[in-house]
């Protein structure tokens, strides 16, 4: 027992003094650094690789360079063509009309036309294969080639959100030479018509991707693209800064300052797509309090979680839509922790000794950290918070069955706002842990989606935040900025508001 | 010439050779560093103790402005994320430390030492096999592993911590406790106890107890330093105490990510665990050395 425990103490000091030297130690130059290769670190392997099976975001930071999209977003988030050149919405916004690009080859030679897109979506809609991708896509109910280069998706119902719903996995156009080749094994080998073809794979260790001679569009400049997983974010950044890898798809928030001031690297920054904050049981006692759940919302200051937790890493939020997004609300203003407001509030539930479990992902200090300033400052409005840590998985299944008071849960987001609400507000919408309900929410995101032009959409979608104030089932918290970091040589870099990487456009200075 | 080396002669024939003194001063050594080992432990107990009195702020006082202070004559360890002071912290986390392995031992040897005892004494099929079988089983599996799992069924908190420590170290007593009773089973002490007509719960209490007593202090003592370990463990991964309770393992935990900006808040609790189960390690052998007679 005795030797064992001094060999665990050993284990534990050497631990905390190795992790401390690593990044601080050598600085040799361990990988080539020719313009030939770009190496990238990713913070998780992709499962696997095939679009219309992929659930992780990961996946879509490889998917990029070997696939091409019907239509894709711009700088802003605006819809532009891809593999579409243009593109008609009928009057009754049921119909989407797609011409489509000619001339473009798949990597392995085949020709991409209207049949292959018929193809595509008949294989994602089809209920026996399963795809993850289904539910965003499942409102198409025809796929009709018009001309060879020329598709008509007839939908049941209107659904604005579809264009932008295209521009991510489901709009991805997998060859079908090859999906008939290698059936179950395409995830394995991806051929696409995207400006790099998939050379290897290597599971957990990386994923090499080489130039598309055929290429429709402009030719890349770097010839070779290595992507490497490193979940542990110092791991990752200890091999940008040793100059191992070239560009990292995100970093620790902690780590901020620290890269900034590295003279070697480059921060990117930009307005991401999610919301972060508290999922709250407005059916169970005593969230079902609509007094004190507004209390809640009122006495947590946002700025000071950003500014701590995240070093300003991320935008304090007013409601689930992010600052980012042409429908978010600037009307509602950040709360700043009113402890007096909260406490009257409290006072008018006519309830005492109020308080609640939050529960937090277990093993982040960064959410530990959150608990613990949540638990705070909502004793000084006079809410107990008790804090339980729990492993995510079960977390995300307890949200699911609605056993919890509150839980500290957030959603990665879509383009279009409809992606990054709906299921979360919409009566039994499928990531409504709260058992929120409200008529009115439910009808405008409904219309919402029957709409096309946007200022139109953004005023409903700002009814909708304002009435979400008011019922507060979901605290928001803040809304995480995506950060690229990457070599200073590293040039083109273009940062997108969807957080993926096109490298096409990446070279060496 | 040849006086030197006649003088020098007698001098080195008069020393105790190598072997001797080495034997004495690490004697010696030993019986320091128990005695320092002792000195911390208690300075432990006391800062524990007193730790309202003596920590110079709340352990959980968040102060934003004063975030990753380095340690300073304001903060002697430095504050941590949200601000507070280390110092405090720690002093309020030997507490926890210490309660954990006080208390996860206390039920260890609640439950072992009688099914040791009676495991040792009566050995019959079911009292010894049956004992002796689940035993070696809960031995079987790595202890942290074990601690781990039954910290996950039951639930993270510190009081499931230490029932979870508390059952993983019970084999190691029962063990010990049958081992010496097989001993003193066979002692003409015992026989005359059995012959006098005393019951055997009498026997095993008031006459077999008291000759084992040495053993189960010293391997308690080694214990309770295993028993921080873990519970620093578990903590160390969210299934000890809960927040915003300090302890030192998710003191570690929590600066794990800030080793380069802020090295401080990782340090001293890894620190105080090292020096803290050193302590208590060097005092059991301690108390053991002084409880032999071979080593008199």
């Amino acid at each position: 027992m005795k030797v064992k425990s001094y060999f665990i103490v050993l284990i534990i000091l050497i631990l905390t003094v190795t992790a401390g030297c690593s990044t601080s130690g050598s600085k040799t130059q361990s990988q080539s650094q020719s313009d030939k290769q770009l190496v990238i670190g990713l913070d998780d392997d992709p499962p696997q690789l095939d679009p219309q099976k992929s659930s992780a975001a990961v996946d879509r930071q490889v998917f990029q360079s070997i696939f091409n999209t019907l239509v894709d977003i711009d700088k802003n988030g605006k819809i532009i063509p891809e593999l579409a050149t243009s593109w008609n919405i009928s009057k009754d916004g049921k119909t989407y009309t797609f011409n489509l690009r000619k001339n473009v080859k798949f990597q392995d030679g085949t020709a991409f036309n209207a049949d292959a897109v018929k193809f595509n979506f008949e294989r994602e809609l089809n209920q026996k294969f399963g795809s993850p991708r289904l539910s965003e896509i499942g409102l198409i109910s025809q796929v009709k080639v018009t001309n060879p280069y020329q598709v008509q998706l007839v939908l049941k119902q209107p659904f604005s959100p579809l264009l932008s719903i295209l521009t991510d996995r489901s709009g991805m156009m997998l060859s079908p030479a090859a999906v008939k080749k290698e059936g179950a094994g395409f995830s394995n080998h991806p051929v696409g018509t995207g400006p790099y073809k998939f050379e290897n794979r290597v599971k957990q260790d990386h994923i090499t991707v080489t130039a598309f001679k055929d290429y429709w569009g402009k030719k890349p400049k770097v010839q070779t693209i290595v992507y490497h997983p490193y979940t542990d974010g110092n791991v990752r950044l200890t091999n940008l800064t040793s100059g191992s890898v070239d560009l990292v798809n995100t970093i620790d928030y902690k780590d901020i300052n620290q890269v900034k001031k590295n003279p070697n690297l480059k921060v990117s920054e930009k307005a991401a797509i999610g919301f972060q904050g508290l999922t709250l049981n407005v059916k169970r006692a005593p969230l079902n309090n609509v007094k004190i759940r507004q209390a809640i919302n009122l006495a947590i200051d946002r700025n000071a979680i950003a500014r701590v937790i995240f070093h300003n890493g991320v935008t304090p939020a007013n409601g689930p839509i992010p600052t980012g997004s042409w429908a978010h609300d600037s009307s509602i203003k950040v709360p700043a922790g009113d402890t007096n407001v909260a406490r009257k509030l409290v006072a008018d539930s006519g309830l005492k000794n109020v308080q609640f479990t939050l529960k937090i992902p277990a093993g982040s200090s960064q959410n530990q950290q959150l608990g613990q300033m949540i638990q705070s400052m909502l004793k000084k409005a006079g809410i107990t918070v008790k804090l339980e840590q729990v492993e995510f998985g079960t977390m995300i299944q307890q949200g699911i069955d609605h056993n919890f008071d509150a839980i500290n849960l957030g959603w990665s987001g879509r383009i279009d706002p409809d992606g990054t609400i709906y299921s979360w507000f919409a009566t039994n919408g499928s990531n409504n842990d709260m058992g929120y309900s409200n008529p009115k929410v439910d009808q405008w995101l409904n219309q919402a989606r029957t709409i096309s032009a946007r200022p139109e959409r953004a005023q409903i979608y700002h009814k909708v935040a304002q009435q979400l104030w008011k019922d507060a089932p979901y605290i928001a918290l803040y809304y995480p900025n995506d950060f690229k970091v990457m070599k200073k040589n590293v040039s083109g870099f273009q940062h997108y508001p969807d957080t993926m990487i096109r490298p096409e456009s990446i070279y060496f200075k | 010439m040849e006086q030197p080396q006649l003088k020098a002669g007698p001098i080195t024939f008069s020393k105790p050779s190598k072997k001797v003194v080495s034997r004495r001063s690490s004697k010696i050594l030993k019986h320091k560093l128990a005695l320092m080992g002792g000195i911390f432990v208690a300075v432990l107990i006391l800062l524990a103790v007193f730790a309202p009195l003596i920590a110079p702020y709340s352990p959980i006082r968040q102060s934003y402005a004063e975030a990753l202070k380095p340690p300073s004559s304001a903060h002697w360890f430095g504050t941590d994320t949200l601000g507070r002071d280390l110092f405090s912290r720690i002093i309020f986390g030997a507490q926890v430390s210490l309660k954990a392995g006080l208390i996860s031992v206390g039920l260890a040897l609640l439950i072992g030492v009688p099914l040791g005892m009676i495991s040792g004494y009566f050995r019959g099929l079911w009292d010894d096999l049956i004992i002796m079988r689940v035993t070696d089983a809960m031995l079987a599996f790595p202890s942290l592993i074990l601690a781990l799992t039954l910290a996950a069924v039951l639930g993270p908190s510190l009081n499931h911590a230490m029932i979870a420590i508390g059952l993983v170290f019970t084999p190691n007593f029962i063990r010990l406790v049958r081992g010496e009773v097989l001993a003193q089973r066979e002692r003409e002490y015992v026989t005359a106890a059995k012959a006098s007509g005393l019951k055997n719960v009498h026997i095993m209490i008031r006459h077999i107890f008291p000759n084992i007593l040495g053993p189960i202090i010293v391997q308690a003592t080694l214990n309770v330093a295993a028993a921080i370990i873990a519970e620093a463990s578990l903590s160390y991964l969210g299934l000890g105490t809960q927040l915003p309770t300090p302890s030192w393992g998710a003191m570690l935990a929590e600066g794990q990510g800030y080793l380069q900006q802020a090295p401080w808040i990782s340090i001293f609790p890894g620190l105080f665990i090292f020096v803290a189960v050193i302590s208590i390690n060097v005092f059991g052998d301690g108390i053991r050395d002084w409880l032999d007679p071979k080593i008199k």
